[in-house]
């Protein structure tokens, strides 16, 4: 069966990408931010992951709100960058892992879920920031599939943090059920403390963004337990994005060893930072 | 968000009130993440924003580019940061507007930054 072997967190902050696509990562502005991440990407280089779930939300790039799928399950056996405005992105299109994409709408169907099925998409920042910051931008092609799960943080009402949490535990039956002895690791993506909207634009909750990062392996209870109110009141209208990570942390064991974390403030407009958990 | 809780101040959540208002706005914006429809927007924006039957107060408020006023009627900043990308208006300029600031105060007094 397939093998859960790492869950990762991180921020998906499109400046990012802005700074990779410029060359500006190593300024005195940018590079304490990319430093955090070379420990994550010599732990994919070590741990050598055939598949990466990513679970993250479109930014209004793929999905307009003519239809808003709570969860969605990619299915497709490719993927291109969005355009997000600014004109196609020089990085390679995804390779999908959709005999997985299928086996995990299965099993969240059996288990009572109603996801969207989605076999020609686009993906945008919110994948693509993730797979450069743990992958680097390859020459010709990633060196893992993908199976993108997109979670509607955009539009009230999106889902509870219980319910995030929910589709983890399927998620991870699902891969463990999985014929096949790929190896996958799980990124949960977004946040942290952000808005972007509205007079508290520019809203930033460094203190909250480091008791995320301290208790999110320890206690994960306190988080799924949380109100989406809460989530906002706490990180801001969009950095209730946070509430994605849920879903790696519920596919991960109980018990998580910690492997490293990493905070820098701002990014952009945002509480940046990510986390590496592999099972006790 | 549930009509009984007192809403965050300051925080327009972009539900079903938001969503209504907003739609035509945010559908034109949408469209914007196609070269040719950048292209039209570019030539005549004004017809642009026309044939996708917007208001005179919403078309109004793209047209002098009045980040909080397309908000507070119904724009959701992950599409209309598609007419920013246009111009292109940084993400940091339109977090200041809406907050009433000036962007060096607002990088300092939110953003904790002393320099760009």
């Amino acid at each position: 069966m397939a093998e859960i072997i790492g869950g990762l967190g991180t921020s998906h902050v499109p400046s990012i990408c802005v700074a990779l696509d410029k060359g500006i990562d190593q300024t005195p502005q940018w590079k304490p931010f990319f430093d955090g991440y070379d420990y994550p990407k010599q732990w994919m280089k070590e741990h050598k992951p055939d598949i990466a779930v990513v679970i993250f939300n479109d930014h209004g790039n793929a999905m307009f709100l003519d239809r808003v799928p709570t969860f969605t399950v990619g299915v497709a056996d490719t993927y291109k960058p969005s355009d997000e405005g600014w004109g196609p992105r020089a990085i390679p299109d995804f390779a999908g892992a959709e005999d997985l994409g299928w086996h995990f709408a299965d099993k969240l169907v059996e288990r009572h879920f109603d996801p969207m099925i989605a076999r020609e998409i686009t993906v945008d920042h919110g994948c693509q920031v993730p797979m450069e910051l743990f992958f680097g931008r390859p020459e010709d092609a990633w060196p893992v599939k993908i199976l993108p799960i997109w979670v509607n943080t955009v539009q009230f009402p999106i889902p509870t943090p219980q319910r995030c949490w929910d589709m983890g535990r399927v998620l991870r039956e699902a891969i463990e059920s999985f014929p096949g002895d790929e190896r996958v690791v799980i990124l949960g993506t977004g946040g942290l403390s952000h808005q972007l909207q509205g007079a508290r634009a520019g809203f930033l909750n460094e203190q909250a963004d480091r008791d995320w990062l301290a208790t999110f392996a320890s206690d994960p209870d306190k988080w799924r337990s949380m109100s989406r109110e809460d989530y906002v009141e706490k990180f801001g209208s969009e950095g209730a994005e946070l509430i994605m990570w849920l879903v790696m942390r519920a596919a991960m064991q109980q018990e998580v060893t910690v492997k490293h974390t990493h905070y820098h403030l701002p990014a952009s407009m945002t509480g940046a930072g990510c986390i590496v958990l592999e099972n006790a | 968000m549930s009509d009984d809780k007192t809403p965050l101040a300051d925080t327009p959540l972009f539900d079903r009130k938001a969503g209504i208002r907003g739609y035509k706005l945010n559908k034109m914006a949408m469209s914007l993440g196609e070269e040719p429809n950048r292209k039209a927007f570019l030539a005549d924006e004004e017809a642009f924003l026309d044939s996708y039957g917007l208001d005179a107060e919403t078309k109004a408020a793209v047209m002098v580019r009045d980040w909080h006023e397309m908000v507070r009627l119904g724009g959701n900043l992950f599409f209309i940061l598609k007419i920013s990308a246009i111009d292109p208006t940084p993400i940091i300029a339109i977090g200041a507007a809406q907050a009433g600031m000036s962007v060096e105060d607002f990088m300092i007094q939110r953003l904790g930054k002393r320099n760009g």
